[in-house]
């Protein structure tokens, strides 16, 4: 069987594209918008996540069957909330300035639909490997558009990538200005618009 | 009856073994947590004194020697006298607060910076605000620390607002003691002119994060003023002269 046929493939690949929990289930917005000003913040929150997703998904997935149906949401919310507390220390205790920035929302994860979602609705009914598989895909998809919108806003925004000058000295002596509007909230709404518009267009759905 | 049993000790399972392993974590990663707010709090104040430019990162190690060669730590008396952290408190000094002198090459002062404290929306506030030698002008001011409502209140720890504080004064023109208050809205709109460098421009949504740090900021730079009076009265630099580590070049640098 070829690698792209395998269920594991699979379920790691439709959440990147087919499946994106940003562009088509139109989840965890509220964290896309906060932490996309800069790459930097993007890609650290997107690594956390998918972190967090993964392991939630996996250890719930490895815990299904011993998970007492009546408590299972207060089970599986404690194990993604432990998760994210672990993530949050080691930000504080290796990457500073950066979990300055992110500052609650880091914290925020665990209010974050998807990680209970996918919990939820996946890992509960189905084997680890597969349950890993679906946390990582959803880590990934999530965090593409997470850096793709940090890309656009911050090219646009301060003129920077990773925070080097990519908009040359010429550019702003010949008049050129960043655009202030892509470091406010509305931005990011009107960039993950046209991505879902996009994404539409590309696999051809109405 | 059974499934109830079950439930409840998967539950105490759980938090047994959550509890232990963010222990584990939470104790292992202190240390380093605590370096990382220790070099945050001195970035702070040589952001506050203007040594540092906020776009440009630094190196743990470059703060730390910026901060030894241009930062003395003081501590300031009820009188306004400014004293070595290293002199005992007699009775006659009742109210003793932390000061930090911002120093220039040739070991002038250039200017005072004041911890600021304060009750916030949510929480603490923590930053610094810098003073120059006239007493009256402030020169920089950060905030390091809080946890104010984020793109709200949160605006606080921003470049913008903060800037905004540069070049305020704290009196007013008879040279009375004012401090700093934060208007509701545009310094130029809502403040007469003969008040506008009392004021700085609020932060639309968080009305109450403004008002709380311009009451807290009121509270400590008044605590400060017996100090402020005798910068602004050129008293400082002959008192300076009283404190033994300014005056011993081998330890004036620690």
């Amino acid at each position: 069987m070829k690698l792209q046929r395998t269920k594991a493939f699979q379920t790691l690949a439709r959440p990147i594209w087919g499946d994106n929990p940003i562009n088509i289930q139109m989840l965890g917005i509220c964290s896309a918008l906060a932490v996309t000003v800069q790459l930097n913040t993007a890609v650290v929150m997107a690594l956390s996540m998918t972190f967090v997703i993964s392991f939630s998904n996996l250890i719930v997935s490895l815990l299904r069957k011993i998970i007492p149906r009546n408590i299972r949401i207060i089970v599986e919310l404690s194990i993604i909330s432990s998760l994210v507390i672990l993530t949050d220390e080691f930000l504080k205790a290796y990457y500073y300035d950066i979990s300055k920035q992110l500052s609650v929302f880091v914290g925020l994860i665990i209010t974050n639909c998807i990680v209970l979602g996918r919990a939820e609705s996946f890992a509960l009914s189905n084997p680890p490997h597969l349950a890993l598989m679906d946390g990582v895909g959803n880590g990934m998809g999530y965090g593409a558009v997470l850096v793709a919108v940090a890309f656009f806003r911050e090219l646009l925004g301060f003129g920077t990538l990773f925070g080097f000058q990519i908009i040359p000295d010429g550019f702003y002596a010949a008049g050129y200005k960043d655009a202030g509007f892509m470091l406010l909230a509305p931005a990011a709404f009107i960039l993950i618009g046209l991505f879902v518009w996009l994404q539409k267009y590309l696999s051809g759905k109405s | 009856m059974s499934d109830a049993l079950k439930s409840l000790g998967f539950a105490l399972a759980l938090c047994l073994v959550c509890g232990v392993m963010l222990t584990a974590a939470a104790t292992r990663l202190k240390p380093l947590q605590n370096e990382n707010m220790r070099i945050d709090r001195n970035k702070n104040i040589l952001k506050a004194a203007g040594l540092i430019d906020e776009q440009e990162s630094y190196a743990a190690a470059r703060i730390d020697e910026l901060f030894a060669a241009r930062i003395v730590r003081m501590r300031v008396d009820g009188a306004g006298r400014i004293m070595d952290t290293e002199t005992p408190a007699d009775d006659s000094v009742r109210d003793v607060l932390p000061v930090y002198l911002v120093i220039g090459e040739e070991r002038e002062i250039l200017s005072y910076i004041i911890p600021i404290n304060t009750r916030g929306l949510w929480g603490r506030i923590h930053g610094y605000l810098a003073v120059d030698t006239d007493g009256v002008t402030i020169t920089g001011f950060t905030v390091y620390q809080h946890a104010e409502t984020p793109g709200l209140g949160g605006e606080i720890e921003k470049k913008w607002f903060q800037d905004n504080f540069v070049g305020k004064k704290l009196v007013d023109h008879h040279g009375n003691f004012v401090s700093v208050g934060v208007a509701k809205g545009r310094v130029e709109d809502v403040v007469s002119e003969d008040r506008r460098p009392n004021y700085v421009d609020g932060i639309s949504g968080a009305t109450l994060t403004g008002r709380y740090l311009a009451a807290g900021m009121a509270e400590i730079l008044s605590a400060y003023e017996p100090m402020s009076v005798n910068f602004r009265q050129n008293n400082i630099r002959c008192r300076m002269e009283t404190i033994p580590s300014w005056c011993d070049d081998e330890t004036a640098t620690n």
